[in-house]
């Protein structure tokens, strides 16, 4: 079985890939909403920005995090003056999970948003219903399955996410060192390909876990949904 | 004959390719090594030898891509682990092998830094952190942080270090924090020091508080060939010790 350190990294990677897509749904759900129903201007420069994590190499994404919001960061210096600071500390990974899954989560929903009949919105519009109303009650339910494969999407970037976490936050032991920083540990270490094999076992166990969820969870929201229609 | 005709030029390309290919090394080198050794790549003396081609990484990267069969002439190593490592599993052309250069393992604060302080057993580093984190290069695993763990034991300091440490990828992202203000002091080489004006130099560990920090270099197995010796023989040479000396890196000679 996992060695109590092993664990710990378990348990961080799980706690911090769940909290990223929590954090992030909100505004991948308002950024894809308006990417998909609105013209503005600069929006093919923000679709741009928004897929810049997508490119970079994480390690550079990593240290941009930590220029922006280290304590001596452009946001970081402020934050730190409200008693908030995220590098070196686990938080601080949650933020460089939200930003590299970002874009995966918005690409997703925006797809699915994309692919709702606009006619119904407009007969929900007619009958009197609100903005929210014809959000929560039409389009949302009607793309949740994009909806869904982007949130497994980003639970497995951020799952595995290595290059942007360490060097944004680093390993502390118990506080940043997450199962892709642990196995990478072992990966440079003569004789670490026993804990290695361990490791790995357990990362495919838990994406393995993650797709059977979300197969499971598709299903049934099929036939719920075939029952409405 | 037709065939021939359209192919013939590709035969000769192919044929002409082939000799040049002979002269033309690859060397495997640990990062720290890559300011100093690209200088010496450029040396004219280097050029008549061969082709030199150079893959910089991890120790421990290097070693396992040669272990797999990457086509490595030369392996130069940061420590001795990952070269013994080769060695056991028989990559390694025993007889070529030597230490190419050594280095020492130095504590530095932001060139800003007014911090000032020795290293010994009083030495108050919890006060020198206050609330923040000493950058290390991950002490399990990655070579200078394994000498700064067994440095800071030695000197009885480790207490203090263990639970205020953050630890990075490799020894130049500690420098990197240490550069940009994140981390108030950092443990890297005096190689990396010297190649940063970010930082400054606080305080040398004693070299009797960690294990030598040497680098050995060697040819790879079938792979000593005349160029590669020649090669090997440049490196230890008058010329390339001025280079590495001047990055930094001390003769493999000292103490």
């Amino acid at each position: 079985m996992l060695s109590a350190a092993e664990s710990t990294a378990l348990a961080i990677s799980l706690k911090v890939a769940l909290l990223s897509i929590v954090v992030a749904l909100p505004f991948a759900l308002a950024l894809g909403l308006a990417l998909s129903r609105l013209r503005f201007p600069g929006k093919s420069v923000l679709e741009a920005l928004l897929n810049l994590p997508l490119v970079l190499p994480p390690v550079v994404t990593g240290y941009a995090l930590l220029i922006v919001f280290g304590r001596n960061g452009v946001i970081g210096a402020w934050l730190s003056t409200l008693g908030i600071q995220f590098a070196f500390h686990w938080s601080g990974a949650v933020v460089a999970a939200v930003i590299m899954s970002f874009p995966l989560l918005v690409i997703s929903i925006r797809a699915g948003f994309d692919g709702v009949d606009r006619r119904l919105e407009a007969a929900a519009e007619s009958l009197g219903a609100g903005p929210w109303r014809r959000f929560f009650s039409i389009t949302l339910p009607l793309s949740r399955r994009s909806v869904l494969a982007g949130c497994v999407l980003a639970f497995a970037r951020a799952f595995g996410e290595f290059g942007a976490t360490i060097s944004f936050v680093g390993s502390i032991p118990g506080e940043t060192r997450t199962l892709s920083i642990a196995i990478w540990e072992l990966l440079n270490q003569p004789g670490g390909e026993a804990g290695l094999g361990r490791l790995v076992w357990v990362a495919l166990l838990v994406g393995i876990a993650a797709s059977l969820f979300a197969a499971l969870l598709g299903r049934r929201s099929q036939a719920n949904g075939a029952a409405h229609d | 004959m037709s065939l021939f005709r359209r192919i013939g030029p590709l035969l000769l390309l192919l044929a002409s390719a082939a000799p040049s290919r002979a002269a033309e090394l690859l060397v495997f080198a640990a990062t720290s090594m890559k300011p100093a050794l690209d200088e010496i790549v450029a040396l004219p003396e280097a050029k008549t030898i061969a082709e030199i081609k150079t893959s910089y990484g991890a120790s421990s990267a290097l070693a396992r891509q040669i272990d797999a069969g990457a086509p490595a002439d030369v392996f130069i190593s940061a420590d001795l682990e990952w070269m013994d490592w080769l060695q056991q599993r028989d990559h390694v052309a025993t007889a070529t092998r030597f230490v190419l250069v050594r280095n020492e393992l130095v504590l530095v604060a932001p060139a800003a830094s007014k911090l000032e302080l020795t290293l010994d057993a009083k030495t108050d580093l919890r006060g020198a952190l206050g609330d923040s984190r000493i950058a290390l290069a991950e002490p399990g695993s990655v070579p200078a942080g394994k000498y700064a763990k067994a440095a800071f034991g030695k000197l009885g300091l480790w207490p203090q270090v263990e639970s205020r440490y953050v630890a990075t990828e490799n020894v130049r992202a500690a420098l990197a924090l240490a550069a940009r203000g994140e981390a108030p002091l950092a443990a890297v080489y005096r190689s990396d020091a010297v190649s940063e004006p970010g930082v400054r130099v606080v305080a040398a560990f004693p070299a009797d508080s960690h294990p030598p920090i040497v680098y050995p270099a060697a040819a790879l197995k079938d792979h000593d060939s005349a160029a590669t010796k020649q090669w090997l023989a440049l490196l230890q040479g008058p010329q390339a010790r001025a280079i590495l000396q001047r990055w930094g890196f001390r003769d493999a000679a000292s103490d």
